[in-house]
């Protein structure tokens, strides 16, 4: 089966849509309410392409190919769309980037720039209203927001949580809680993947913020794993190059393995251990007078080992055993079994996640 | 999780029944259906009757109602301290102003009403005390077998059509209504058999028949006088709909203001009971929200969801109540039914003059009987003007199908009002609300106030509508105020927005938003200067 995108003849496979075969083929379509990990909801409106034969632009995201459909997206019809599209969004925003852009990064104004969208249209004025919420996390800014609906979308349909809402109608219309309460007083897990699906920060974290962090488009990205659980999955440090001080973790983008860009409260936001002053940098052994010093690594693990090695010689192997954690990944519970079982010859070992 | 997607059929019903959304009901209604609450809260807050509890009288400020004097009213109302607020159409712009108070709605409410009234619980109409009021229609002098509804006859429950219909059988019905030409009489003008054909033809067996009675398209008001006068063709209609396209379960879903249309609809179908056996009638409440008379929008709401438009295509006819084949129709489309099915296609074409059938206008605003007149499709503005008796002043623009299809002016009064004509037109015939207007109406501030209807509707889903809307009204209020913030620019903006609301929205409300500013800057530029910028 095949279509034709913009002159080009390209094979699909049944229950693709047009946004996923141009985006195959390197073409780019600019969306703003899409996340590969919902169902599509041609929302937003900046994905709308031509189809031959077809009175009315398709939502390309939503819009499935079908055998010998003639699709164009760089028309001057789907041109001047995007443009006045655009310009509305923005005379419906915080105007201008830097203003806008004090947490989480805006699509928008880079959206608006590529398409060519005029940027004087008169602004609005600002109707959405937000709400007190003393969640330490996620902070929602009702003025940001273009209610493309992706946080709800993927409190729903990704964590099957449903904590927030589109509320309201028209242009109030906005993203609620049951009778506006703190996301603490609803069904909300604090993943913060409502911060990392929406496209113009209007979801953001709450810490960098009233920390006055700088915005998220100058932190660098140091790609790590997450070490609070086995399942490894892969997380952004975002680092202020001033102080080299961790101002907030991002999860990779969608379909990055393992997490395909979900993380959990944990991974997301409890980050602050790394800086904590009660955090043990370097290792510590008793001394002679009962109290902890500093010491290498090498000293403490011989005195560890000597400590194992000598209940094994006075009650046998058998009166050790070893648990490992489940913030260990895969590889170091296979060590601390091969630790238990070849090294000290017990079979008494555990992991805490086993039942 | 709820139990089964009917089970959150009823959760507005439920907010309605536990007095609209105040702290703690959607936590209720959550815990028993098992719908979490977020969702709870987010559908019933998108319903302006569920979402604002507090507030008890509602004015209307459609188009017609301003004209007959709304704003006086609300002054009083607000001046008296009431819980009130203004409304959108609540479809009695025949008798302005309309108010309702909780979910009644009086007619011919005056500023003298409120005064009198011993707080906002005692507001009556001294001009129409009764809440079983209707309205004008005619013509009166109509020969009976030119009229395909005909709201003047008595009712009748003898169940005729059906049985008809049941000798005919499924296939010979729906040649009988593809002989007809009906046209879907809520706006759309979409040929009604293709729709029948479509459900008939799914392999699904579980289908649905809807009844949209959501009728609120500002200067409308013709489905709320078929279901007070003639709702034995309603029921009837809907039965032989559901016969023909094989389904077992009619919803009727009508707007929470009509209170004595839905006590109607109830008493017919109680009356048809021994020919409807076998089909289920569920009659449904709308909470406010003129959307919801969008087929989809209307279908959402249905499954106890927010009003917003699916994406179409699939059509509801493939893919409709809870993903099933349905078939939904106008009140006015369906009226039409039962006459096709006992006196013929045939017949029922040749009522109409340029387009098939008779036609129920609605005509309000500067007419010396404003009502409800069933004529030949076709017919003109002055023709129908004449049925209404007449013009009050001099006509000077006239929106002939609700607010969604803008303003012409006098110059098209000899126009045949029908789907084609006023297409060609730049308009649209819609649902057929005609809204008057003379020589001494501010044109600019009917404009307006259709702009902010549209605003105030929008279900939000989709930016070129919900901004659209709101940059549409900003942009005729700041010239209004004279606060004018440059030159060219500004008009080219309104030009582009306009443009993109039609070209980009997901749905007719959208696309159809713009008209009452585009007509009036291309019909009347003396309205808004030579240069409205």
């Amino acid at each position: 089966m095949r279509i034709q995108i913009d002159g080009r003849d390209v094979e699909f496979e049944p229950g693709e849509t047009i946004l996923e075969v141009a985006r195959r083929e390197g073409l780019e379509i600019p969306t703003l309410c899409h996340d590969p990990r919902l169902d599509p909801a041609g929302a937003c409106r900046t994905c709308l392409v031509e189809v031959d034969g077809w009175r009315r632009m398709p939502p390309s995201c939503a819009t499935k190919a079908q055998d010998g459909m003639v699709v164009r997206t760089r028309t001057e019809r789907v041109g001047r769309h995007q443009r006045a599209l655009l310009a509305l969004y923005l005379a419906d925003h915080v105007q201008g980037a830097d203003a806008c852009e004090t947490g989480a990064p805006c699509e928008l104004h880079a959206m608006a720039a590529k398409v060519g969208a005029p940027t004087d249209w008169t602004p609005l004025e600002p109707v959405r209203v937000g709400r007190d919420d003393p969640n330490p996390y996620i902070e929602f800014r009702a003025d940001r927001c273009i209610a493309c609906a992706r946080c709800t979308r993927y409190c729903a349909e990704v964590e099957a949580v449903t904590a927030i809402s589109l509320v309201g109608r028209g242009s109030k219309t906005t993203i609620g809680t049951v009778d506006a309460s703190s996301l603490l007083d609803t069904s909300c897990e604090l993943c913060g993947g409502c911060i990392d699906t929406c496209p113009t920060g209007a979801m953001t974290e709450k810490r960098p913020l009233l920390q006055l962090a700088p915005p998220e488009r100058q932190l660098e990205k140091v790609r790590t794993t997450c070490n609070y659980c086995g399942v490894g999955c892969q997380l952004d440090l975002n680092v202020d190059p001033a102080t080299k001080k961790i101002v907030k973790i991002t999860s990779p983008p969608v379909g990055t393995p393992p997490n395909d860009g979900n993380l959990c409260v944990k991974g997301r936001f409890a980050y602050e251990f790394v800086e904590h002053p009660d955090r043990l940098t370097t290792p510590l052994v008793r001394g002679e007078d009962g109290a902890l010093r500093e010491a290498s690594w090498d000293e403490a693990l011989d005195r560890a080992a000597r400590g194992l090695m000598g209940v094994k010689e006075r009650y046998g192997a058998d009166a050790l055993g070893f648990v490992s954690s489940s913030r260990c990944t895969m590889e170091e519970n296979y060590l601390v079994q091969k630790l238990s079982r070849a090294a000290f010859g017990t079979n008494n070992c555990h992991q805490c996640a086993a039942t | 999780m709820a139990r089964h997607p009917k089970d959150r059929a009823h959760i507005l019903e439920r907010v309605q029944a536990l007095g609209g959304l105040t702290p703690g009901v959607a936590q209720q209604v959550a815990r028993e259906t098992g719908v979490p609450e977020a969702e709870v809260y987010g559908a019933a807050s998108f319903f302006h009757l569920l979402a604002s509890p507090d507030t008890k009288v509602r004015v209307c400020t459609g188009l017609s109602c301003q004209l007959g004097g709304a704003s006086g009213v609300l002054a009083a109302a607000r001046a008296a301290g009431w819980p009130v607020e203004e409304v959108s159409c609540l479809a009695a712009c025949d008798r302005p102003p309309a108010v309702m108070r909780e979910r009644d709605v009086f007619v011919e409410v005056t500023a003298e009403d409120v005064a009198r009234a011993d707080g906002w619980a005692s507001l009556t109409s001294r001009a129409e005390p009764s809440l079983d009021w209707t309205g004008a229609v005619g013509p009166v002098d109509a020969d009976p077998d030119t009229l395909a509804m005909n709201l003047l006859a008595p009712p009748r429950y003898d169940g005729a059509a059906l049985a008809r219909s049941l000798e005919l059988g499924a296939e010979a019905i729906v040649d009988r209504i593809e002989a007809s030409g009906l046209q879907g009489r809520g706006g759309a003008g979409f040929p009604a058999h293709i729709k029948w054909r479509g459900v008939r033809q799914q392999a699904e067996t579980a289908r649905y028949v809807v009844l949209n009675a959501d009728e609120g398209e500002p200067g409308t008001f013709k489905d709320r006088e078929v279901m007070l006068r003639r709702p034995d063709l309603v029921v009837e209609g809907l039965a032989i709909a559901a016969r023909a396209v094989g389904a077992d379960d009619v919803y009727l879903y009508v707007r929470g203001e009509f209170g004595a249309p839905w006590r109607a609809l109830e008493a017919a179908i109680e009356r048809l009971a021994g020919p409807l056996d076998g089909l289920r009638f569920h009659l449904h409440a709308g909470h406010g929200a003129y959307i919801c008379g969008e087929e989809t929008a209307l279908l959402e709401a249905l499954e106890g969801k927010r009003g917003m438009p699916r994406l179409k295509p699939p059509f509801p006819t493939e893919h409709g109540l809870w993903g099933a084949p349905t078939l939904i129709h106008n009140v006015e489309t369906i009226a039409c039914v039962p006459g096709i099915v006992e006196r013929g296609g045939d017949w029922f074409r040749a009522l109409g003059r340029t387009e098939p059938g008779s036609k129920l206008y609605c005509v309000s605003g500067h007419v010396a009987r404003p009502g409800t007149y069933e004529l030949p499709l076709g017919v003109s503005l002055d023709e129908l003007v004449e049925a209404a008796g007449g013009y009050v002043g001099t006509l000077r623009a006239f929106s002939p199908g609700g607010a969604s299809s803008g303003f012409l002016p006098a110059s098209e009064r000899g126009t045949p009002l029908d789907f084609k004509h006023l297409a060609k037109a730049g308009s649209m015939l819609g649902s057929a609300g005609v809204v008057v207007l003379n020589d001494e109406a501010d044109l600019g501030f009917a404009v307006r106030e259709q702009l902010r209807f549209f605003e105030v509707e929008s279900c939000g889903q989709c930016a070129p509508c919900r901004i659209g809307t709101r940059f549409l009204r900003e942009a005729v209020d700041q010239y209004r105020d004279q606060h004018r913030d440059g030159g060219k620019p500004r008009l080219r903006q309104v030009a582009e927005a306009a443009w993109e609301m039609n070209e980009g929205s997901i749905c007719g409300l959208g696309q159809a938003a713009p008209l009452p500013l585009t007509t009036v800057l291309d019909n009347f530029p003396e309205v808004f200067g030579a240069d409205p910028d």
